[in-house]
């Protein structure tokens, strides 16, 4: 069993470090072209519980960053996947409706809230039990299926899953700014699920079915890296408040967190989140190829915000399988 | 009796808004779309059968053109009209069913039936099948028992299966295929729905049990997968999703209510329970849809018109055998 544990762990690492290397390569030799920016900021702040003064919170936190949103639509990607009763699964709708009106407070033209869950086809099934659907209600904020969108081919800018076209919802398109919103989830199958794995929602059930199958055969950190070169998010709200750990995203147990992890690049939020999770993001296979040409990764071009970053004393449990995750 | 009969006039009078509406979401050139205006299969599919309810002539070709728009060379329907969308299998169904149940001249479709018939889904492979033995097993399937997927090179799952078998159950009952291979393709599909439920009853996408953990079932894929079973109502597993569905009127979305109902009307004559729920559950999507124009997606629309209308002889999920 031990033997069989090792294996793993070695096995995990060698291909998060040889992925992370062949991606390398591609910006090396130009088939991959190198969008990093010089540095991203990231800011972790202090939340204990969803029923305090978030917008006053998101408000302050937000303002950390010189966000120009003045004449700008924004679309927020919340992760709305399944509702299961007394179950953190979803992004918490408080939060979610938090970010909108700040958003709109600070300049916004339109914010939209949109998703397309992967396994449940009545999206706003689980609109109206989450609670989602009566928090965008009273703040006035308009929900879209993005399963259900007009949708639109585009090219792919990287080769991750051999696909050469996605097809896109027009309101991910059409949104000069995307905001993912994950809930820091541990993940059955791709270890961890949060501000990237989180956009597998912006590709259209009704082009690609329930669940969205050919991205889990392409390889699901495969596309997960695809996805994000096509439609990077421009800013990340992550809901580190209860977060999940062990068999996530569904049946996992809750794990009080505490924090709010705002960003400008997914992959950095990625990172800080990871290791707030008390995981190495550098065994993450996807997020380590990610950390070579679609955002940063290394603390030297991360600028940390708000809080200081403290990675727990015990680190999010996780499936045997993801055993090599853990520091 | 009085409250009764208002309940049925509001129902009417909800059907009648919902019709209305999908006539004012018409594009100008035709056909329905989600949202929007891009043509979309399943929309316009419903929404016809919807438009249609109550007339019992052929629909005249004009008004199917929209339709028969979205089909692709391969005689297959992709799930919307634009660019080179591939062949979705969903869509097809749909699509088919809607075409035999409007009288449309079979030379229509019978190029997608044949292809439906011989579509292998990704565990036909027996490469895939190995990896599910071997090392993939946190799924708890057999995937010597397939159905049908969404796109082609994908595994099967419960909704494009289930929406197939009817559609292949209504061919054969109008004669236009039969022979061991139809029969064949019945069997595996429908084993691959008893294969993929819920421990508790019902389904959902397909994934019943995944690393230990019993997944919960989900309304609009348990509708589909017992209306492509009434023929085993029967067995324990069907008897037992079906109650769970009932017990589930109180859904406060339209779109699974609306399955929920189209389904249990096909188990109406072979359960008495049934009807008296049907009659709950139409007067709770009444209520549902009382403000339809703020429903965005068209398919929910037409879905809720057709479980409105207890007249409809169009109801997508029940098939009758056909005097033609």
């Amino acid at each position: 069993m031990r033997a069989l544990m090792n294996r793993r762990i070695f096995g995990g690492r060698l291909l998060a470090g040889t992925g992370a290397l062949a991606v390398r390569r591609l910006c090396s030799t130009g088939r991959l072209r190198d969008r990093r920016k010089s540095r991203s900021r990231v800011a972790i702040l202090n939340a204990d519980s969803y029923d305090g003064p978030l917008d006053r919170l998101l408000l302050d936190g937000l303002r950390l960053f010189d966000l120009d949103l003045r004449g700008k639509s924004v679309l927020l990607k919340p992760n709305l996947v399944e509702y299961i009763a007394g179950a953190d699964v979803n992004t918490d709708p408080r939060l979610v409706g938090a970010a909108a009106t700040t958003l709109l407070e600070m300049g916004a033209t339109s914010v939209l809230v949109g998703e397309g869950p992967g396994h449940q086809r009545d999206t706003f099934l689980v609109l109206a039990e989450s609670g989602l659907e009566k928090e965008l209600q009273s703040r006035r904020i308009r929900f879209i299926d993005l399963n259900r969108d007009e949708i639109r081919q585009v090219p792919l800018k990287s080769a991750f899953t051999g696909l050469e076209k996605l097809w896109l919802p027009r309101t991910v398109l059409t949104s000069d700014v995307i905001v993912s919103m994950p809930k820091v989830k541990t993940h059955h199958w791709a270890g961890i699920t949060l501000s990237m794995k989180n956009l597998f929602g912006v590709v259209p059930g009704v082009a690609y079915g329930w669940p969205k199958n050919l991205l889990h055969c392409k390889g699901i950190e495969r596309s997960v890296l695809d996805i994000n070169a096509a439609v990077p998010a421009h800013f990340v709200i992550a809901d580190g408040i209860i977060g999940m750990e062990g068999n996530g995203p569904l049946h996992g147990s809750p794990r009080n967190l505490g924090r709010i992890v705002l960003a400008d690049d997914p992959v950095a939020a990625d990172f800080v989140c990871t290791r707030l999770m008390g995981l190495n993001p550098l065994r993450v296979n996807y997020l380590a190829q990610a950390a070579e040409f679609l955002g940063n990764g290394t603390t030297d071009r991360i600028v940390q915000l708000g809080e200081p970053m403290f990675a727990p004393q015990e680190p999010f449990a996780v499936l045997p399988e993801f055993a090599h995750l853990r520091i | 009796m009085n409250r009764s009969l208002a309940l049925e006039k509001q129902r009417l009078a909800r059907c009648r808004l919902l019709t209305e509406l999908l006539y004012r979401r018409l594009p100008r050139p035709g056909g329905w779309s989600h949202c929007g205006v891009q043509l979309g299969t399943e929309p316009t599919s419903l929404a016809l059968l919807a438009l249609r309810s109550s007339r019992s002539s052929p629909v005249p070709i004009e008004e199917l053109a929209p339709l028969l728009a979205c089909r692709r060379p391969n005689g297959l329907w992709s799930a919307v009209r634009d660019g080179d969308t591939e062949a979705n299998f969903w869509a097809s169904a749909i699509a088919l069913n809607t075409l035999m149940i409007l009288g449309a001249a079979s030379e229509m479709f019978v190029g997608a039936l044949n292809s439906l018939l011989h579509c292998k889904p990704l565990e036909a492979s027996w490469l895939v099948r190995l990896k599910f033995r071997i090392s993939d097993r946190q799924v708890r399937l057999d995937p010597t028992k397939f159905g049908w997927p969404w796109i082609p090179d994908t595994m099967s799952w419960v909704e494009p299966t289930s929406m197939v078998l009817i559609a292949l159950e209504r061919a054969k009952n109008l004669g236009l295929v039969q022979g061991d291979e139809l029969w064949c393709r019945l069997n595996l599909g429908t084993h691959m729905l008893f294969d993929r439920g819920c421990p508790e009853g019902g389904w959902n996408a397909g994934n019943g049990v995944v690393y230990g953990v019993p997944l919960q079932p989900h309304l609009d894929a348990t509708a589909l997968a017992l209306a492509a079973l009434r023929f085993h109502y029967h067995s324990p597993t069907v008897n037992s999703s079906l109650t769970w569905m009932l017990n589930r009127i109180d859904c406060p979305s339209a779109y699974s209510l609306a399955w929920l109902i189209l389904s249990a009307a096909a188990y109406k004559d072979w359960r008495s329970d049934v009807l008296p729920v049907l009659d709950v559950a139409r007067n709770r999507l009444a209520a549902l849809v009382e403000e339809p124009q703020q429903i965005q997606d068209t398919s929910t629309i037409a879905l809720a018109a057709l479980a409105l209308d207890p007249e409809t002889a169009n109801n997508p999920l029940e098939v009758t055998p056909c005097a033609h």
